[in-house]
């Protein structure tokens, strides 16, 4: 099971003295249960690349599958394909349009067309998922809802699809700490629980090592790094820094350590590790 | 620094909630900015950051207690267009906040608009595009500029009305790692070369570190006030305030949990590879 992009070119406003190519040949598989980081430049072409993961931007060129289908046909086997795919939005206040949490959260299994009763079970499931106590937020307006709640309605509203794989376009923008924490820890939760493929657009570097097996570098519309986020950042640092990436702070820590004398290990990729390895080096338990 | 920019007395600000009950975003804020000072404002969301920044510049007024600009009541409907003039906003999002077609058309916007006389604009305009390192974009079309190059050209927009303080709400929230350091060093300088007070909102902990001076709201309360070293070498509380520590502070935090005798005020990679690998 794998999402599959080939040769695909995309033009916005072809054909208008606005015209603008966000995507030159673009290549790329995704397996569901891989968990994809995807960072790169505003504008590179990340929110373009990634709405081409569900069909919901037709490439100008090239061709697009979900599990062997090709998106460009047309019929129940396409719709379905492409519902296999949830997608969270850079902003969640597009997204959402109902007037209560559960007539948002509701509205994708119900035209599905499960009955009232199921419909009912899967938006409790899913809240339960995202920490919105179903008492409290049910009913409310989802209007009315912190940045970090209205993402959770969100991501909630694709969890009750039960998807294969989940897409979430710079999730973390504008949350403080804890928020980011909570919401991860339901999308790390949804990664193991389901074995789904996960594609995280961000422009954390921290996030990227944390969470993902695989981080794609996207630059002027084309990859021109895809390998395990470690890696990447270990050998590429100059390359990152060229494209307006950055690598995370602690490998910065870590270097300068290293190059007063200490020896860590290549495995630092967070303050625990690094806490770690420095208590190994001083022989503390 | 001796002169007082904001004084904030007992500042309440009453919302309404989902159920029409009003409760205070803003609950009896004391707080004194001198002139030429750089805050930085931490809190988790909802915590009535946005809601205090509107009230530096008159965008609300309180429901208790006073707020004053450069001594000016922002509850006086009169003083109105002096407050915006002394105190400068600029927001998250940067495609919002540039209405022109042409860079150096969206700076002078401002101006023109308070009738600054037209061969003043220029100058200005020019003055301002340079400082923020963009006279070089002046006639580019705004929509094909990175979001860093769009936040900077949003702060040319504000300075160019020569404010003595400029509020920034979460300005590098939706940019990427280059854009971020581009804001954060723009903003430096605007304070240490033009010494304009600088209120700088933001969730990367990093980016409170370059403050003189640092401020954690909690619940509409400010919950800590003090220098950077004062407030982030309190790992523990911040977590609870929805807060983290600079990476630096948190690995020094926990070693000394661990039983390493580190200086407790460790916040930057600097000052921890120092303590743990002296230089002689
Ligand atoms: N609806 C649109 N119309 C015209 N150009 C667009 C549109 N959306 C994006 N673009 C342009 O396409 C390029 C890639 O954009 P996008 O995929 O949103 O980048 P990213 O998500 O990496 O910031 C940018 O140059 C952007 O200005
Ligand atoms: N226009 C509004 N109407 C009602 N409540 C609001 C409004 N704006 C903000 N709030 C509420 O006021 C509190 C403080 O919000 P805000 O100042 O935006 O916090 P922050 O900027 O720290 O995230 C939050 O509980 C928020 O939901
Ligand atoms: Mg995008
Ligand atoms: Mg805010």
């Amino acid at each position: 099971m794998s999402i599959k992009l080939e040769n695909i070119s995309y033009t916005y406003m072809q054909g208008t003295p606005f015209e603008r190519n966000a995507l030159d040949d673009v290549s790329v598989t995704i397996e569901k249960g891989e968990f994809v980081a995807i960072i790169g430049h505003t504008g590179s072409g990340k929110s373009t690349l990634v709405q081409h993961l569900n069909g919901l931007l037709k490439p100008s060129t090239g061709k697009a599958f979900i599990n062997d289908v090709d998106l460009d046909g047309k019929g129940d086997e396409v719709k379905k394909a492409k519902h296999s795919v949830g997608m969270v939005f850079q902003y969640p206040e597009h997204q959402i349009f109902a007037e209560t949490v559960y007539e948002d959260i509701a509205f994708g299994p119900r035209n599905k067309g499960f009955s009232e009763e199921e419909v009912e079970k899967l938006v409790k499931d899913a809240m339960s998922f995202v920490h919105l106590d179903y008492e409290e937020f049910a009913q409310k307006s989802p209007f009315n809802l912190s940045g970090g709640q209205m993402r959770r309605v969100a991501i909630a509203g694709v969890v009750a699809m039960a998807p294969d794989y989940l897409v979430l376009d710079e999730p973390s923008a504008g949350l403080d700490p804890m928020a980011r924490d909570v919401i991860f820890e339901e999308i790390i939760n949804l990664y193991k629980k389901r074995d789904i493929g996960v594609v995280l657009v961000t422009h954390s570097m921290e996030e990227a090592v944390r969470y993902a097996n695989r981080l794609l570098v996207v630059s002027d519309g084309k990859i021109i790094l895809d390998d395990a986020p470690k890696e990447i950042f270990k050998n590429h640092s100059q390359k990152l820094l060229d494209v307006s990436m950055d690598i995370p702070q602690v490998f910065k820590l870590a270097e300068s350590l290293r190059q007063k004398g200490l020896t860590l290990s290549e495995d630092i990729i967070d303050a625990k590790s690094l806490v770690a390895e420095i208590k190994k080096q001083r022989g503390i338990k | 620094m001796e002169e007082t920019i904001i004084k904030l007395d007992n500042l309440t600000h009453l919302y309404r909630d989902n159920n029409d009950k009003e409760f205070p975003a803003l609950d009896s804020v004391n707080l004194e900015i001198k002139k030429g000072e750089f805050v930085a404002i931490i809190g988790a969301n909802g915590s009535g950051k946005s809601t205090l920044a509107r009230h530096l510049n008159a965008l609300l007024k309180p429901a208790k207690g006073t707020c004053l600009v450069a001594g000016m009541d922002t509850s006086d409907e009169k003083n109105l267009w002096n407050i915006r003039q002394t105190v400068g906003m600029v927001f998250q999002n940067p495609d919002n906040q540039i209405v022109a077609a042409v860079v150096e058309e969206d700076v002078a916007f401002g101006p023109e608009n308070i009738g600054v006389p037209t061969e003043e604009i220029r100058p200005r305009v020019e003055a301002a595009l340079k400082t923020v390192g963009m006279l070089d974009y002046a006639k580019h079309a705004p929509h094909l500029l990175s979001g860093g190059q769009k936040q900077r050209v949003a702060i040319a927009g504000t300075i160019v009305l020569e404010p003595a303080c400029i509020v920034l709400d979460e300005p590098t929230a939706m940019l990427d790692p280059k854009g971020r350091k581009e804001i954060v060093s723009t903003i430096s300088k605007l304070n240490k070369e033009k010494n304009i007070t600088v209120i700088y909102i933001t969730h990367y902990m990093t980016e409170a570190l370059a403050a003189d001076r640092v401020i954690v709201m909690n619940k509409g309360k400010i919950a800590f006030d003090g220098t950077p070293k004062e407030v982030f070498s309190h790992a523990k509380e911040l977590k609870e305030f929805g807060l983290e520590a600079p990476l630096a502070a948190e690995v020094a935090s926990e070693l000394i949990a661990a039983g390493m005798k580190l200086d407790k005020e460790i916040i930057t990679d600097e000052e921890l590879v120092e303590a743990l690998c002296p230089s002689n």
